[in-house]
Parts: structure tokens; C-alpha cells; sequence
């Protein structure tokens, strides 16, 4: 061994150790300090699917796809080169190669090679996205770490293509220190094309910036290793374990167990799971979050990005002085609520999960929040005013409304709809769940009435619960108030159970999720329909059948998606083929979808006044004006309140309609 | 220190009062009792001092075996002792006040706090006549207290001024809804709340004087329940129908 082996042996080492010096700290954060358990199943196949899909293919990253061709090229040149620097360490410590010529350092190399040039590329374009086209989610974000990181990128790149070429020319007569020295030249098209265009060092030079390139190469590799535990790219690490570790139930908040905890929700870093802490380490401030999010959007100061960055610090500061001082926690760890996270940021989310299906590591921002409402509306009994008379009427009236419950089946006089509280021994196939706002409100009674229609019209043999119907608790979950979620969830099991109730069809996406998803943890299983699904299929089995629109009308329909079926659900087709059943009038708005924007009402904003920076609900409605749609259809009763109210107090009421999925079809009913 | 009496009062859930059509009464029967709004402003009142001076808080309620949950929220805000007293079930608020006063008087206490008037009843002779019978002064209509040594001081809200008014105690409070808002209660309180005794105290009913219910009976409406539905149409045809019914 030389000196030069032995050197770079020292350093190696060293910037091992430091490496995995701070893996162990933040690890050891992640197991020692939180307090709750995530929801974990074995679900390999998921986890294969998203590994691949998610990490090695960047899936999610695509969903901005400037961006994520960038990112996509950085990720992959970092796995090529991955392998290449095992080698060039390892040739340079033991003078020879790890990987002996054959076809797999072919194809380490040619792959490297063409990388580095890509790479370069890519490095220069992400500092024009950053610095030169001022990206505006990049903005005012850690700019030097960005920086830094990638002139360590394209240092490594531009050094390994310094000593590739020196050696292609060569000038370097066999150094050791070069991997695959002498490789044939289609191996390594981008030096050989680069030989073209440089000249050859004269002799006496070669040796200074061989020596150079090679320094600075193995040192860059070693800073690399030091930094990246320590700074925002972490997530080169935490994120392909937490995309792996994603337990897709996140829309679901974890439950409590009021008999035996003590401490609810999250008040401070105790509060959250392990899983949660890969969440905080796999952040890199990249700002999908906080671009999509309808209340950021819309001027308010909420950001999840900063919530979860604001957490991730508190973990490394808190975890720090706790592992130094263990003997008294409740000194270490402090609230993250009021200090850095406002309460107003909180209350501002409409839990339209846009954050969590833009993040490309798969951080579930929503749960975090719902968790830290819960600390304030379950230790402390804080909540924003509208919120009290929400929690107040749930409790008194079993509905956000205060309204006698024994009017709730109301709607339904003289439409001779089987109402199983005034008829419990009524026979029926399935049940239509209504839901509050459906029950009790003017506009959405409509959409009741409309499904009640269409159900009789193709001759299902279905009952409502009337009186016997409660909130299913959606509103307090999400508005944080879990004890009384609770309460509610297990009133209406209780009822499924007694009337032996499986199948369910529902108009409203917020009980469908509840009544979906959420109820099997309380112990009933029921196969639920949204109406969109369920009409949708009555139209392709041709139990009803829709006059089309005539071809001259001059109707534009277009589709405004629920966060609660979207998202949540994943439905995103069946509206829109209810929709073509009877005309191709139709036109997507901007933001569709996965991306769809937010009415405003979710996450029990819909009782909540929006007060700060704009209404999200006008937002959506200019962009359903854009594009000139005179009917707007919506497939939940709050978006049909939210956008109804749009439409009237921003003026448009003359030029455009909100209508329900089931009200459009009611009404071409053959 | 300051030791309040706070007097919780229920009443019909009034949301779901139904009148029945031909005799015009409501019909109370197996609607749910719910605290009547001002009680809970009162407890809240209660507990805010309590938190400022020190002391104790003991809830009344004149109710049944069912009241306990209402007695329980008053709990979960924050109220350390509980006295149902089983066994009045009349209207007349004489005697409500006598049955409150007697208790009242066995109770070591600096403050009574009560709602001004009652949601359901609407007497608001109640805060007055403890006032007699107790010959404890009283504040009515209070939107501030604050206890100063032995003295009260209470801002009263009036329609165009606030007053501020200071007696010693023990004295009698009747406060407006303006003066806080309710807390929600921590869920840990509430589940302590579920927990805790409740005293329940029973009474021979007393026999009412002087006072009898005549009627009770919502007065009749009679909506024309008119619907226009057309904009243009329907302005003229309102404009018709209530020219008609001016003659």
C-alpha cells in the first residue's frame, strides 16, 4: 500500500463512520422517543409495487414532470455512480479492480459514463429551475444546502470525467488510480467525444490535474458521505424507506383508546409514530405540498412543507438534548403547537389529502395535523368558535345541524321511500345511507330526492334509516374531536348491526370514506357504494336509461372532483362516465383528478368561516369560468354547498349551474 | 377564596319541543332535557373564578335520577361538587325559589350565580327572589365579575351603558350569555367527570299557592305555505297575496 492508499483508506473510514454516526443518532430518535405505534401490516406486495414504482421508477415524482425528469436523471446517475464509486475506492486502496472487465462493469461503465454527461446536464438545469426561473416553491428554502449539494454533484461528475479523458488521451500511462484505465472507447462514448473537443494537457501539466481531480474526486465522495446525514438530502436515504414503509391507512387517523391513554393527539414529538419520524427525515423541502395546497394557495398562511420541516427540526434539536439528558422528558420535549406551528395553520386544512398525493417520498402531512387538532380539542378543548356548535349539535342532534332528529327522513314524505325507522320490519336489498346535509339541507335535499328517484326508477328495492341515521362521526374526526367521532361511529354500528345491514349506497363522499374505510375498525364490514359508482354501473347494465343531450344544445358540462371520493377513494372515472352516458359536451377544468382542487369544506371547514386570504371555493369556481362550462357537476353535498355559494356571491348565477351526479341524471331520466 | 353556587337549570330540548296540532300545547313528553344555555354560561363563570381566587364550586339542579349527565358536563368543566335535588316538578317559581333558597342556606358560600332568566320559562324572577329569601344582594344581568378582598365588583350590562357596581359578599350574580363563552371541555376531565359522586338529595313536592297554570299553548300560525318558485312570476303574485291579506 502507498500513501495515497492509505490516505484515502483514513478518509473512507472516517467519513463511514461519521455516516453512520448520525444514521444511528436519528434512528435512535425514531425508536427511543416516539410514543404511538403506526398501523403496520406485512403487505409485501403493496410494498414491492410502491418500492418499484415509487423509488426506482420516481413515479411520483413525474406528477410535475420538469421536475421529475430532472430529479428521475439525478436518481439514477446516483445509483450508477453508486456502483463506480465502490470500484474507485476500491482499486484505489487494493490496486486492482472490484469489478473485473466482463459484462457487468460493461455496463457499470457505459452506464456511468453516459450518466456523467447527463448529470452535468442535470445540475445546470436545476440551478437555472432554482436561480434562474425562480421555481416558486423553491423560494426562500435552505438555497445553500441546494447549492452545495449539487456543486458535489457536478464536482464528482466533472472530476470523473477529468481523470476518464486524461486517461483516454493516454496521458496518464497506467495509473492505478483510474478505474477501468484503457477501457475500450464505446465504453465510454461521452469521454471519447469529449477528446474531440479537448486537447491534450501538455505532459508537465497532466500530473497536477490528474492529481487534482483525483483529490477532489475522492474528497467530494467523502464530504458527500459526512453531509448528507446532516443536511435536507437525507431523503437520498429516509425516503426509500418510507415509501416502503407506507401504510396505506394514512387517511384514516389512528384510533384511540380513551379507556387507557392519557395523552391525545400529538402536542409534541413524543406524540407521533416511528413511521412519522422517517416522514420528518425524508423531507427535502422540495414544496409539492405546499404548491398544491388549496389553503396556501388561496393566501393563507398554512404550509404543510413547513409543518412537517418545522417538526423535523424539533425532532434533531429536541432528540439531541434527549439523548444527553434522559432523565427528564417532559423538560426536553416542548409543544410544537403555537411554537413554530400556529393553531390557525391548523384549523386552516381542509384534509383534501392534495400534499399527501403530490409528496414523491409518500410523507402523510394530514394525520399530523388531524393529530395535533386532536392535542388541542382533547387536552386543551380548543377549537375554533364554529367548531363548539358543531361538536354541540353532533352531541345534541346527531347531525352538524341543530334540527329535531326525528325530522331527519322529512325529505322523503310522500315519495313513498321505505323509512326503517317508522318500519323496521320493511323489507329491502340495499340501504341508501343520506347523510346530514342531505337530510336537513334545502339545496341538498335535492340530491336525495334525485337519487330516490333514479333508484326507483331501475327498480332497487332500497330503505332509508330516517330518524335512525347519525353522523357518522366524519366532521369530529377530522375536526379533531375523536371522543365524540367515537361516540357517534359506535351509535351507528350499533345500528348496522342490529338491522343487520351489508349493503350500502351513499351521495355523500364523506360518509362513503367513513362507512368505507373507517368502520371496519369498529368492527363492521359493509360493502358501500357512492352513488357515482352505483348509477354509473345502473347505466352500463342499462336498468335506467339517459336521454342524450341533444347535439345543438349549447350546455358545456364539466366535472369537479371530491377530495373525499377522489383522493380518498381513488374514483375518478364513474362521474365521468355518467357524464358521457348522455354527452361529450364536456370539458376538464384546470386541476383534475388527482390534482383536483378542493372545494374548501372539507376537514369541518365547511362549519367553519373562512376569514383569512380568499375563498377557496371562488378559486374553484373561476376555473370552472375559464373554460366557460355552464354546469358544474359535483358528486358531494359539500361541494355542491361550497361551489353553489361560489357561484351566487361572485355572480356568476346567470351564466352557471351546480348540479349533483344523481340530479343531471334524475332529470334525463327515459 | 372565593366559594360559588352555581344553579344549573334543564329544561326541554327546545329544538325538539313538537306542538301538537289540535290542542296547541307542546308536547314535552320524551324530549330529551338539556342544560338550559345561561346554566352553562353560569358554570363557566363559576369555574373562571374558581381558577382566578381559588375556592369551590358547587353545582344545584333541581332534576331527577336523568339529570346526572347534565350534571356531569358541569363537572367536565370544572364544578367539584354536585347537588341534585330530586323531587320539584313544579312551575312556579315561588317555590323553586324556596327550595333553592333552603339549600342554598346550608351551603358556606361567598357567591350565587345564576342565568338572568331561563330559555324555556322566560320568568327571570328567580335571581330576585333568592335575593329576598337569602337577603343577599343582588346583581342582575352581569357580563363581568371580579372579586376584590371581600367585596364583588360586576359590570351589568345594560342596553346603552355598562354599569359597574361593587357589594360584599355573599351576594347573588345572574349573568347575561355575553359574559364568556363555555369551554369545551379536555376529554380527561370528562372521563373524570363519568366518575365522579354525584349527591342526590330527594324532597317531598311542595304544594303550590297562589299559582296555577292555566294554559300552556303555542299560538296558532296560519301559513299560507305558499311556494313561488319562478323569479319573475313569483315577485308579483307576493306582492298580490299580501295586498289581499292587509284587507
Amino acid at each position: 500500500m502507498n500513501l495515497v492508499s492509505v490516505l484515502v483508506l483514513a478518509g473512507i473510514i472516517i467519513a463511514v463512520f461519521a455516516f453512520f454516526y448520525k444514521l444511528y443518532e436519528i434512528l435512535w430518535d425514531a425508536v427511543k422517543i416516539p410514543l404511538k405505534k403506526p398501523r403496520m401490516k406485512l403487505d409485501l406486495g403493496r410494498r414491492i409495487y410502491i418500492l418499484i414504482r415509487n423509488v426506482f421508477l420516481q413515479g411520483k415524482l413525474f406528477k410535475d414532470p420538469f421536475a421529475g425528469i430532472m430529479h428521475a436523471l439525478m436518481f439514477w446517475g446516483f445509483i450508477v455512480f453508486g456502483a463506480y464509486s465502490i470500484d474507485f475506492f476500491y482499486v484505489t486502496i487494493f490496486a486492482h479492480q472490484l469489478f473485473s472487465p466482463g459484462i457487468l462493469s460493461d455496463i457499470i461503465f457505459f452506464t456511468v459514463n453516459i450518466f456523467a454527461g447527463i448529470v452535468i446536464a442535470d445540475v445546470i438545469y436545476a440551478a437555472v429551475r432554482r436561480w434562474g426561473l425562480k421555481i416558486k416553491r423553491y423560494q426562500g428554502f435552505n438555497g445553500f444546502e441546494a447549492a452545495f449539494i449539487l456543486v458535489l454533484i457536478g464536482l464528482l461528475m466533472f472530476t470523473y470525467l477529468v481523470m476518464s479523458v486524461l486517461d483516454m488521451q493516454g496521458l496518464l500511462g497506467g495509473y492505478t488510480f483510474v478505474v477501468r484505465s484503457g477501457a475500450p472507447h464505446y465504453l465510454e462514448p461521452i469521454s471519447y467525444a469529449l477528446t474531440y473537443v479537448i486537447p491534450k494537457a501538455p505532459s508537465s501539466y497532466v500530473y497536477y490535474i490528474f492529481w487534482s481531480a483525483f483529490w477532489i474526486h475522492a474528497l467530494d465522495f467523502m464530504v458527500f458521505l459526512i453531509y448528507i446525514p446532516r443536511s435536507k438530502h437525507l431523503h437520498l436515504f429516509a425516503a426509500p424507506f418510507n415509501v416502503l414503509f407506507s401504510t396505506g391507512t394514512q387517511a384514516t387517523p389512528l384510533p384511540i383508546d380513551f379507556e387507557k391513554e392519557t395523552r391525545f393527539g400529538a402536542t409534541d414529538i413524543r406524540d407521533f409514530t416511528w413511521k412519522d419520524y422517517f416522514d420528518f427525515y425524508s423531507c427535502t423541502e422540495c414544496g409539492r405540498c405546499t404548491d398544491n395546497c388549496p389553503a396556501n394557495m388561496t393566501g393563507k398562511t398554512l404550509s404543510p412543507r413547513d409543518i412537517i420541516w418545522d417538526i423535523r427540526e424539533t425532532v434533531m434539536a429536541q432528540g439531541k438534548e434527549y439523548r444527553k439528558n434522559r432523565e427528564n422528558p417532559d423538560e426536553v420535549f416542548k409543544t410544537v403547537i403555537g411554537d413554530p406551528i400556529l393553531e390557525k395553520d391548523l384549523w386552516s386544512c381542509t384534509t383534501c389529502m392534495a400534499c399527501v398525493e403530490q409528496c414523491p417520498v409518500m410523507i402523510d402531512h394530514v394525520p399530523k395535523i388531524i393529530d395535533m387538532r386532536r392535542s388541542l380539542v382533547l387536552n386543551q378543548g380548543k377549537a375554533p368558535k364554529e367548531s363548539l356548535d358543531l361538536f354541540r349539535n353532533i352531541e345534541s342532534y346527531a347531525s352538524p345541524y341543530a334540527i329535531d332528529p326525528s325530522t331527519r327522513g322529512d325529505w322523503a314524505e310522500n315519495l313513498d321511500v321505505v323509512d326503517l325507522s317508522k318500519n323496521p320490519d320493511a323489507n329491502y336489498d340495499v340501504l341508501y345511507w343520506v347523510g346530514c346535509v342531505a337530510s336537513y339541507d334545502r339545496r341538498n335535499q335535492d340530491i336525495a330526492k334525485s337519487v330516490t328517484k333514479i333508484l326507483k326508477k331501475a327498480g332497487v328495492n332500497f330503505a332509508i334509516l330516517g330518524s335512525m341515521e347519525k353522523c357518522t362521526g366524519d366532521p369530529a374526526r377530522r375536526t379533531g374531536n375523536e371522543y365524540l367521532a367515537d361516540m357517534m361511529i359506535r351509535q351507528n354500528v350499533e345500528t348496522f348491526k342490529e338491522k343487520k345491514i351489508h349493503k350500502v349506497i351513499t351521495a355523500c363522499p364523506h360518509c362513503f370514506n367513513s362507512l368505507k374505510n373507517e368502520y371496519k375498525e369498529y368492527g363492521v364490514e359493509l360493502e358501500v357504494y357512492h352513488h357515482s359508482e352505483y348509477i354509473n354501473r345502473l347505466i352500463s347494465d342499462k336498468k335506467i336509461s339517459v336521454k342524450a343531450l341533444t347535439s345543438d344544445s349549447s350546455e358545456k358540462y364539466t366535472y369537479h372532483d371530491s377530495c373525499y371520493l377522489g383522493r380518498y377513494n381513488k374514483i375518478y372515472d364513474a362521474p365521468r362516465e355518467i357524464i358521457g352516458s348522455f354527452t361529450e359536451n364536456f370539458q376538464e377544468m384546470e386541476k383534475n383528478k388527482s390534482k383536483a382542487l378542493c372545494c374548501g369544506a372539507g376537514g369541518g371547514r365547511l362549519w367553519m368561516q373562512e376569514t383569512e386570504g380568499t375563498m377557496v371555493s371562488h378559486k374553484r369556481i373561476e376555473m370552472a369560468d375559464k373554460i366557460n362550462a355552464s354546469t358544474v357537476v359535483t358528486a358531494c353535498p359539500y361541494c355542491m354547498t361550497m361551489l353553489d355559494d361560489a357561484r351566487k356571491t361572485t355572480n356568476r348565477e346567470d351564466k352557471m349551474n351546480i348540479q349533483d351526479l344523481s340530479e343531471v341524471i334524475a332529470k334525463r331520466l327515459e | 377564596m372565593v366559594d360559588v353556587i352555581v344553579l344549573i337549570k334543564q329544561m326541554p330540548d327546545l329544538e325538539q319541543v313538537k306542538i301538537d296540532s289540535n290542542t296547541r300545547e307542546p308536547i314535552v313528553k320524551n324530549v330529551p332535557k338539556t342544560v338550559e344555555i345561561l346554566s352553562e354560561h353560569a358554570v363557566e363563570e363559576a369555574v373562571r373564578l374558581k381558577e382566578k381566587y381559588k375556592g369551590k364550586v358547587t353545582a344545584i339542579l333541581l332534576g331527577n335520577e336523568q339529570s346526572s349527565a347534565i350534571m356531569k358536563k358541569a363537572f367536565a368543566i370544572g364544578a367539584d361538587e354536585g347537588i341534585i335535588i330530586d323531587g320539584y316538578e313544579e312551575h312556579n317559581p315561588a317555590n323553586t325559589a324556596r327550595v333553592l333558597a333552603s339549600k342554598i342556606k346550608e351551603i358556606k358560600h361567598d357567591l350565587v350565580i345564576l342565568g338572568n332568566q331561563s330559555a324555556d320559562s322566560i320568568t327571570g324572577l328567580i335571581p330576585g327572589m333568592l335575593s329576598a329569601l337569602l337577603n343577599e344582594p343582588l346583581l342582575g344581568n352581569a357580563g363581568k365579575i371580579e372579586v376584590t378582598g371581600t367585596n364583588v365588583k360586576v359590570t351589568r350590562i345594560l342596553e346603552e351603558d355598562n354599569i359597574e357596581i361593587e357589594v360584599p359578599m355573599p351576594s347573588i350574580v345572574s349573568i347575561s350569555q355575553e359574559i364568556n363563552e363555555p369551554r369545551l371541555p379536555p376529554v380527561m376531565q370528562i372521563m373524570a367527570a363519568g366518575r365522579k359522586p354525584i349527591k342526590t338529595e330527594k324532597i317531598a313536592p311542595v304544594i303550590s299557592k297562589g299559582v296555577t297554570l292555566v294554559s300552556n299553548s303555542a299560538p296558532r300560525s296560519e301559513r299560507k305555505k305558499l311556494v313561488f318558485e319562478d323569479m319573475d312570476k313569483g315577485i308579483p303574485e307576493v306582492v298580490k297575496v299580501l295586498k289581499e291579506g292587509m284587507k
